[in-house]
């Protein structure tokens, strides 16, 4: 919904100020005086209109705003209400419909900004509400109109990764009719499964998933796979992606996709110097699935201990899944051998959810042994034997065994920097990538039209894996369906006063800003370009410039000057 | 709000699905829009109804923590903004009564008693099921006091507690507390009313109550009916007068509640009612303590658990944080009892696994972490779909691909599906969106048969 | 082959479906027992572990 509706209203250069105060129910009105804001807004400069209402955002409100720009001619709108993350965007669309450009509109904050935050001093609070709307109507003064930015895109998208989450998003994506390309840097797909014995929580072979979701992959006609295969160079923008890809005979392709999705996995970690790990009487759980799935296992007595490398100073997450994978394995081997003896020594049972916490019941059920161990006085791995205290018990108890099996976190690849730097994407303190929002956006990064999925992102199961890989898929289709890609007018622009020092460039967060060279009178100069597309308009660039030689439209010197001028006027 | 508005969404609000027939690509589903009495197209969502109405009625946002009206919203911020009326509460749908204030105070001319419920049938190639959760009630475990003890809450009342909109503006004091600040001022109006009645005798006699208490006490003024009223309207008065000065002492020195002990796997796993873990309560404990001691610095918190799972993405990090910052002292135990003394205050009666003792624990506000249950629209919408549902309780899926239903073009996400938090659930809602989009797309995805 | 879909369920996991599909130019019917959409996130003040506003 771009709203560029055709500026109809008359001497659009004319600045007419209409301001609407809303009471947002009680939680404007219930701390500030409306009336008297609206009263006050009316005898602002440039301001012809002051309504206030109940709620801006309903039906009657916007119909108020739309008719108010028809009959009084209104050139710009300021509403004093919520956030603008609120109702921006109704706002905007209904001064579009209404004739007046969109852009030609500004909010105060008075709610969350305001009365929400200063419930227990109302008299300041009002003064400071009248200053937010001097404020605003003073940068509404030097608004000016503004179109929304078209851009093109393909509808292909790059699959970095064929594990798991690759495969899945790879293969969805191609289901809705997606052209799909995915890079796999090994020769085989199906990334750390197919090291993998049995799957929780259900126990069904991990061959057999890989070998389904392989086959699938190779059955979709638009999903090409490139084994053996690296990314790299990323440039260009969403909807436009320039990909270079390095495959296994050393030529280079280019691709151009609309998305790109991230699924490049995780490593499990080696615990070397960690509880006399040395790969043969003391293993991890991942060289366990590989001698359980190659064949019946040798030992009598298994002791697994948790949180091996994990939960530590050096690395203070918990990886999710090794609670899962011991019990997992623990059971297995009960399974087939009901006299092998398997005692867990864990810090918290991470056996979450419903079908998981069953699996631990029927575990103990089968006479797998759990004692639980402080952080600050681990086991101790000797010759045969594993020492343990016992908090329970108060007593160190030693168990006899011929297997230690250390359970270790999932860390991200070693690649994982150099990958994030070449598609601009972040990554957390533990060199997982960082996800645009935790909690509600756990699939996509901050930049458009990249995604996420799989334990890439964290640690997962492979029903968490397969799932994310769907998801991200669905991300990643509601770009790839759309006709055209609209993106704000309020981005950055180069002025003529840029003389191309480049102090910018570096600093955007985004790669919007480069240098291009070109020639006056027989003389090549140098001077700023900015990509409206990948630009957010973060402001860095136009904070930096010493001379004015970029600004971000919207946020001029001029508008800015105003609101700092409305705001100490009360002083 | 991005939902009300997107052009592709049409939201059916207080409605309920009846009938679904066909497969997958083509369903029937039959909704019914129950009648809200009140013009969606007309109504503003101002208010005023609500305010003028005179029937209270429980309000359930606030889990009976409030009272609301009879025409209400579920929460101010809430989308629709329309306005509703309960019919079973609403006096003018009760046999007998009329009342009609709320349509007279309406300028929107919204208010429509004679609006009926509506089908509405929709044609889909899939559905997605989303239905959420339910919590545990806590009474089932007499033990923990909760319905007996005022100061034992649940963990969502408890986020009512903290938030800025919820019935205590986001102080933590001691529901006990609470209730005894809203007996003053029906104490003061009794003994407003006492005075009064004084104030008649002492006109009529034409003398103070205290100087014809004394000659009473003292033998004379005695043997009349309308003497002995008096006195005992005066040792009445002094006794209310006692209590009012009592209750205002109490109620001047409340204090926030310092001490809170979250309880956790109320309910799970649990061998006597769920034997699931419900997945997200250790975190939403971690983090109502933070907060509780963000409002409070002087917040002392102790969280009960067997385990604490902090499993998700920066949660440890945060469940140290907790330590570290909010002061959290994690106890490994399963509280066995919870007790009450005079004034409710409670102790909690535990084993110290650490120190292997029973140890009791004197607090001012126990939080129950209850556990997750399915909704009960699972139940109906198996029924009304076909649907299969597991051993837990929750609708069974299989384990590739995930979320389909035993139905196939039925996706299941979020809580309906299993325990979650708010990414798992956003996530597996864009997952659900996938197959949505997969089975519109007439292809038929891996599938193994488990 | 038809191209709506039905969602049940307001609560934050049916909003984002909803969301998702409507993006990718799907009609949608999104049907929520209550009187408004929200479900359980929007009871709760805060959400970890960011601790931002949950509605």
């Amino acid at each position: 919904m771009s709203g560029n509706g055709k500026n109809t209203v008359p001497n659009a250069e004319e600045v007419r100020i209409g301001v609407f105060v809303c009471h947002c129910g009680s939680n404007i009105a219930g701390y500030l005086d409306c009336v008297a804001l609206t009263e006050f807004a009316a005898t602002l400069p440039g301001v012809v209109y002051a309504k206030n209402n109940l709620y801006t955002c309903s039906d009657s409100g916007i119909a108020e705003i739309q008719k108010a720009i028809k009959e009084q001619g209104l050139t710009r709108v300021v509403v004093a209400s919520c956030s603008p993350r609120t109702h921006m965007p109704l706002f905007k669309s209904s001064c579009a419909e209404a004739g007046l450009n969109q852009y030609l509109f500004e909010m105060a904050n008075i709610r969350d900004q305001c009365s929400w935050v200063h419930m227990q001093e109302t008299e300041a609070a009002n003064l400071k509400a009248k200053d937010l709307i001097r404020m605003a109507v003073a940068k509404a003064t030097f608004l000016t109109p503004q179109e929304d930015i078209e851009s093109s895109l393909v509808r292909r998208a790059l699959v970095i990764g064929g594990g798991v989450a690759g495969l899945s998003a790879a293969g969805a994506l191609a289901d809705v009719g997606v052209e799909v390309i995915l890079v796999e840097k090994e020769p085989e797909l199906g990334g750390l499964l197919r090291r993998i014995n049995r799957l929780a929580p259900r126990g069904e072979a991990a061959a057999d998933v890989v070998r389904e979701l392989v086959s699938q992959a190779e059955s979709k006609t638009n999903l090409k796979t490139l084994l053996g295969a690296e990314v790299t160079s990323v440039t260009g923008v969403i909807g436009n992606y320039e990909v270079t890809v390095r495959k296994s005979d050393g030529t280079v392709e280019q691709e151009t996709v609309g998305c790109i999705v991230v699924a490049t996995g995780a490593v499990p970690f080696k615990p070397e110097g960690l509880f006399g790990y040395d790969g043969r009487n003391v293993i991890t759980q991942i060289e366990l699935e590989e001698r359980l799935r190659d064949g019946p296992l040798d030992a009598k007595h298994v002791v697994m201990i948790q949180c091996v490398g994990a939960r530590s100073t050096e690395r203070t997450y918990c990886s999710r899944i090794c609670c899962l994978t011991a019990v997992k394995n623990a059971l297995y081997m009960k399974e087939r051998n009901p006299d092998i003896q398997v005692h867990i020594l864990y810090r918290d049972i991470q056996m979450y959810g419903a079908e998981n916490e069953r699996l631990l019941w029927e575990s103990r059920n089968k006479g797998v042994r759990y004692d639980v161990y402080d952080a600050e006085r681990p086991p101790v791995v000797k010759d045969g034997v594993v020492e343990v205290y016992q908090p329970l018990l108060g007593e160190t108890e030693e168990i006899p065994c011929d297997l230690v099996v250390l359970s270790t976190p999932l860390v991200a690849p070693e690649d994982s920097p150099a990958l994030a730097n070449l598609m601009r994407i972040p990554l957390d303190q533990n060199n997982f990538y960082l996800e645009a929002h935790a909690k509600l956006r756990p699939l996509d990064f901050a930049t458009d039209g990249i995604f996420l999925c799989g334990t890439a992102r964290y640690p997962a199961t492979v029903g968490e894996a397969l799932a994310q890989g769907l998801g991200a898929a669905s991300r990643a289709s509601t770009i790839l369906f759309k006709d055209k890609l609209v993106t704000s007018a309020l981005v950055s622009q180069v002025t003529d006063r840029c003389d191309g020092c480049g102090y910018c460039v570096d600093l955007c967060p985004y790669g919007a800003l480069s240098l291009e060279e070109y020639e006056v009178d027989g003389q090549i100069r140098k001077r700023n370009k900015s990509d409206k597309i990948l630009c957010k308009g973060c402001g860095l660039c136009a904070a930096t410039c010493p001379k004015g030689g970029v600004v971000v439209v919207g946020f001029t010197r001029r508008q800015l000057e105003a609101q700092v001028d409305a705001l100490l006027e009360a002083l | 709000m991005d939902v009300g508005r997107h052009p592709n969404i049409r939201l059916l609000a207080y409605s309920e699905l009846e009938k679904v027939e066909g497969e997958a690509g083509s369903f029937r589903a039959t909704i019914r829009k129950k009648a809200r009495y009140v013009d969606e197209s007309k109504c503003t969502g101002c208010g005023a109804c609500n305010e003028k109405c005179p029937t209270p009625v429980t309000d359930v946002y606030n889990l009976g923590l409030g009272k609301t009206k009879a025409i209400y919203r579920y929460f101010a911020q809430g989308i629709p903004s329309t306005y509703t009326i309960d019919a079973t509460q609403c006096r003018n749908f009760q046999p007998g009564k009329k009342c009609g204030v709320c349509a007279k105070t309406c300028q929107a001319g919204a208010i429509d008693y004679k609006q009926e419920d509506k089908i509405v049938e929709v044609e889909v190639g899939a559905i997605v099921v989303a239905t959420g959760y339910e919590l545990f009630d806590a009474r089932r475990i007499p033990e923990y006091g909760y319905g007996r003890f005022p100061n034992v809450v649940t963990a969502l009342e408890f986020e009512r507690f903290l938030s800025a909109s919820g019935p205590t503006h986001g102080h933590v004091y001691r529901p006990s507390d609470l209730a005894l600040a809203a007996k003053l001022p029906e104490t003061e109006k009794a003994a407003q009313r006492a005075i009064k009645g004084l104030e008649r005798y002492e006109k009529h006699f034409g003398l103070t109550s205290d100087a014809f208490y004394i000659e009473h006490e003292a033998g004379a003024r005695t043997g009349d009916e309308d003497y002995d009223k008096w006195a005992e309207a005066i040792r009445e008065f002094r006794r209310l007068d006692e209590d009012l000065r009592v209750l205002k002492e109490k109620v001047e020195s409340m204090e926030s509640a310092h001490r809170l002990a979250f309880i956790q796997c109320v309910g799970s796993r649990d061998i006597r009612y769920n034997r699931y873990c419900s997945g997200f309560c250790c975190m939403h404990a971690i983090k109502e303590a933070i907060i509780a001691r963000e409002h409070d610095k002087e917040s002392e918190v102790y969280i009960f658990g067997m385990d604490i799972r902090a499993v998700g993405k920066g949660f440890e990090e945060y469940k140290l944080r907790g330590a570290h910052e909010a002061g959290i002292q994690y106890v490994r135990s399963r509280v066995a009892e919870i007790t009450e003394g005079k004034n409710h205050e409670l102790v909690l009666w535990y084993e110290d696994t650490k120190e292997r003792v029973v140890k009791q624990l004197p607090v001012d506000m126990v939080i129950l972490a209850t556990a997750l249950e399915p909704s009960p629209s699972t139940k109906q919408l198996s029924e009304i779909i076909g649907l299969e549902v597991n051993d837990f309780g929750f609708f069974k899926t299989k384990q590739s691909p995930p979320l389909d239903t035993t139905k196939p073009g039925v996706f299941v996400c979020g809580c309906a599906h299993s325990p979650m938090d708010i990414p798992e659930s956003v996530a597996q809602a864009s997952s659900a969106a996938a197959r949505a989009a997969q089975v519109l797309s007439g292809s038929e995805p891996m599938s193994l048969a488990s | 082959m038809n191209r709506e879909v039905l969602v049940i369920g307001g609560g934050i996991a049916g909003i984002q479906a909803s969301l998702d599909l409507a993006e990718m130019g799907i009609k949608v019917h999104l049907v929520e027992r209550l009187p408004s959409i929200g479900g359980k996130m929007s009871q709760l003040d805060k959400t970890f572990p960011t601790n931002d506003c949950a509605l």
